[in-house]
């Protein structure tokens, strides 16, 4: 199991790196794919499978449908992938960068040492973290109703961004 | 520090990085942003299950929610940059100001 959850978290930190090297913006989202995966795993192996699974469906679901759909309005006709020069050359030093710094930190954290909620109920049918986000609807409910609202406000805040040149928000002077 | 909490801390540095030196597209930028805000859910995910405070974990489901109206404002402003200039190269949007 520490096997496992030291190789989950770096090819968290390795997709996050391939995200951050600027390749064409495709091959980022297939970064970002990683790196979502790997984060349901990290979660998962914390004990915390409703987060995960709600990070799974929501985030890949849902918005990386929607990054591929802007990947292909913003095509190029020659994308760099992490084969080429200034990508490769971004992602050695964006390792070294992290290696160096773990390498500082190396002796002082516990080593392979990680808490997870709910230890002791592995075979019962509700988890700490579901019970938490059902706090949502009773105790959190202005929050709620709050991020409704914001939710509602971006929708109109797209719909008046896209509305096209002639009117609206944005339009060619 | 345990190695969970470096490695969300290392990766939210890394987005903040990619956002900062490369300008290049804007989805790009926008990809970044995304990957800071998965880090920052991470984060929020593992204090709760760490701490075992089970009362918190409702505020990374706060926070995905936050995350998706930027998501969705920040991919409003790619698709008006592409209509408005017909590439989202952020090196043609100070080009030919008008």
């Amino acid at each position: 199991m520490t096997f496992i959850m030291y190789l989950v978290l770096f090819s968290f930190v390795l997709g996050l790196v391939a995200v951050a090297s600027n390749p064409s913006p495709y091959f980022a989202a297939l970064g970002l794919v990683v790196v979502a995966g790997m984060g349901c795993g990290v979660l998962v192996g914390h004990g915390g499978p409703f987060l995960s699974l709600v990070l799974f469906l929501i985030y890949l679901g849902g918005m990386l449908v929607v990054f591929a759909y802007s990947a292909a309005l913003a095509a190029e006709p020659y994308p760099e992938t992490w084969g080429s020069r200034p990508v490769v050359t971004y992602m050695v030093v964006y390792l070294a960068g992290v290696v160096l710094v773990s390498a500082l930190f190396w002796g002082g954290w516990y080593e392979s040492s990680w808490g997870s909620a709910d230890e002791l109920g592995e075979f019962s049918m509700f988890r700490g973290d579901m019970a938490g986000v059902a706090l949502m609807y009773s105790a959190g409910g202005w929050m709620l109703v709050i991020s409704a609202w914001v939710l509602l406000l971006t929708l109109f805040v797209v719909l008046e961004l896209t509305r096209g040149l002639s009117r609206g928000a944005l339009r060619a002077v | 520090m345990t190695p969970v909490h470096f490695a969300f801390s290392s990766t939210f540095m890394l987005g903040l990085a990619g956002l900062a030196f490369h300008r290049y597209h804007l989805l790009s930028a926008l990809l970044c942003l995304e990957g800071m805000m998965l880090s920052l859910f991470i984060a929020l995910s593992l204090w709760t299950l760490q701490l075992d405070s089970t009362t918190f974990s409702s505020s990374p489901m706060l926070l995905l929610a936050f995350s998706a109206c930027e998501a969705s404002a920040g991919l409003a402003l790619l698709v008006a940059t592409a209509r408005t200039h017909g590439t989202d190269r952020l090196q043609s949007l100070n080009l030919l100001q008008c």
